[in-house]
């Protein structure tokens, strides 16, 4: 071992820190033939018994102020959690009904718009599945011309009514059919059957007409037998009004 | 003693023997304050002291040791065991905050821990043998002014592996660097104080010759 290796292991032999045996008689024989190494390990062996004697006479501990101040913050902060925990969870209950909610009403307008879809596209399938029990079937065997065109003898005999199960479809296929501007408002609309204004033999006698949109006291629906909420009496109603090239009215609908 | 009395008597006996430092920063953490105290009772010597030997100032090492206490408080859940020892943890804290204060109070001329009447304060009571206690005394605060004159970083690592005793590893997760960092650092400030203590003896040596004084009597 040289000067400069006995240097850098100097330290580490004073304080008595564990170190490779054979570098350690290395070391020591080194200061038997170099005083100047053997006066360092003298200095390092005073420095480290000077440094533990400041180490065992160090017994300083912090004044008792120190740790009262400290329990006070525990407790202080031992509080606040706990309040922490109370907010986080009303907050997790808050939000946990607040997306039930909005699960809920979610759920509940696509019902909705569902359901209107489906009264829109199928709105006479419906009514045919579930007739009104005021409106009695024969008048709803009757059904208008086509809307605008002059429809002739054989197609409104054709467009009569044929008491059968395929009701729906006929009165689909004799409903007038509004133009695209006007599907929106045609479709968000629900309609009774065509109730007939006249007889049959007058009925066939029919060579054209048109459709015509009124308005109608709601005292009317009772005049076909319709039930009518009284409260509203005084509103008024509208109505399809099937009105022949003779200007005589054939048939009527009301529209809601 | 009441026999309930006694059971909470033995509780906190058994809680101060057997209860590591991790059994009480897990109990502290759940809102056991006996487990805080008696955390803060073991470990608050070795951090004041530590502040102390960093700063040489009480008021610093004071200072330091209630917030190391309080930030551990607000933290506890960022101690990591697999890291290092729940002292390392504190010492490092308290490490930050002495380099903290030591950085602010740098601009700042330290005044004499003097008593009301102008005396300095000893830092450290003699008792017994005045003679001989006063050399070591004097050995030892002229040891202790060396390692505060020393660099931050050299002083660190005398006051954690020297006069804590704490190992290379310990000092390296205490100031968080290599362990070789430790080593070649420590090395170093040892090779200063050596400097400095040899400097100083032989001011002393130079000042206790005896230099030849013509007598008129």
């Amino acid at each position: 071992m040289n000067c400069h290796d006995f240097e850098a292991a100097a330290g580490e032999l004073a304080a008595g820190r564990l170190m490779d045996a054979a570098q350690r008689e290395s070391a020591f024989a080194h200061t038997t033939s170099c005083s100047r190494c053997a006066a360092r390990l003298s200095d390092e062996r005073a420095l480290t018994a000077g440094l533990r004697l400041v180490a065992n006479t160090s017994v300083e501990e912090a004044p008792a102020r120190i740790e009262a101040t400290v329990l006070a913050a525990f407790r202080q902060n031992a509080i606040v959690p706990e309040i922490g925990h109370l907010k986080t969870t009303r907050a997790r209950w808050i939000y946990a009904a607040a997306s039930a909610a909005a699960i809920a009403l979610i759920a509940a307008l696509i019902a909705l718009f569902a359901s209107r879809t489906s009264e829109s596209q199928q709105p006479e399938l419906r009514k045919a599945i579930n007739p009104s029990p005021t409106v009695p079937d024969a008048p709803r065997q009757a059904a208008p011309p086509q809307q605008t065109s002059p429809a002739s003898p054989e197609s409104v005999a054709a467009s009569k009514p044929k008491r059968s199960t395929d009701r729906a479809r006929n009165l689909s296929r004799s409903r007038p059919q509004p133009n695209r501007a006007n599907r929106a408002t045609f479709d968000a609309e629900i309609a009774t059957d065509y109730i007939p204004l006249m007889n049959r033999e007058l009925f066939a006698q029919m060579d054209g007409g048109q459709v015509m949109r009124v308005e109608l006291p709601r005292s009317a629906l009772m005049s076909f037998g319709l039930p009518m909420d009284m409260e509203r009496a005084s509103e008024r109603i509208k109505a399809d009004v099937v009105v022949g090239n003779d200007g005589l009215a054939r048939a009527i609908r009301f529209v809601r | 003693m009441s026999a309930g009395g006694l059971a909470v008597h033995r509780q906190k006996m058994t809680l101060q023997t057997t209860s590591s430092d991790e059994d009480l920063l897990r109990r502290m953490t759940a809102g056991d304050e006996d487990a805080f105290a008696e955390l803060y009772r073991r470990r608050q010597s070795g951090v004041y002291r530590f502040a102390l030997q960093m700063s040489g100032s009480p008021a610093i090492a004071e200072d330091v040791t209630q917030e190391a206490f309080i930030v551990l408080i607000r933290i506890a859940e960022r101690y990591d065991p697999a890291r290092g020892s729940l002292a390392a943890y504190l010492y490092g804290i308290a490490r930050n905050h002495v380099l903290r204060r030591l950085e602010q109070d740098r601009a700042f001329v330290p005044l004499a821990d003097t008593t009301d009447d102008g005396a300095t304060v000893p830092s450290m009571i003699v008792e017994g043998d005045p003679l001989g206690d006063l050399t070591r005394g004097e050995r030892i605060q002229s040891l202790r002014d060396a390692i505060l004159a020393l660099p931050a970083h050299y002083r660190e690592v005398v006051v954690l592996c020297e006069l804590h005793e704490m190992s290379y590893i310990e000092a390296a997760n205490v100031i968080g660097c290599a362990v070789g960092t430790v080593r070649s650092r420590l090395h170093r400030a040892r090779a200063l104080l050596v400097e400095k203590l040899r400097a100083a003896r032989d001011r002393d040596s130079n000042s206790k010759e005896v230099k030849p004084a013509r007598c008129f009597a």
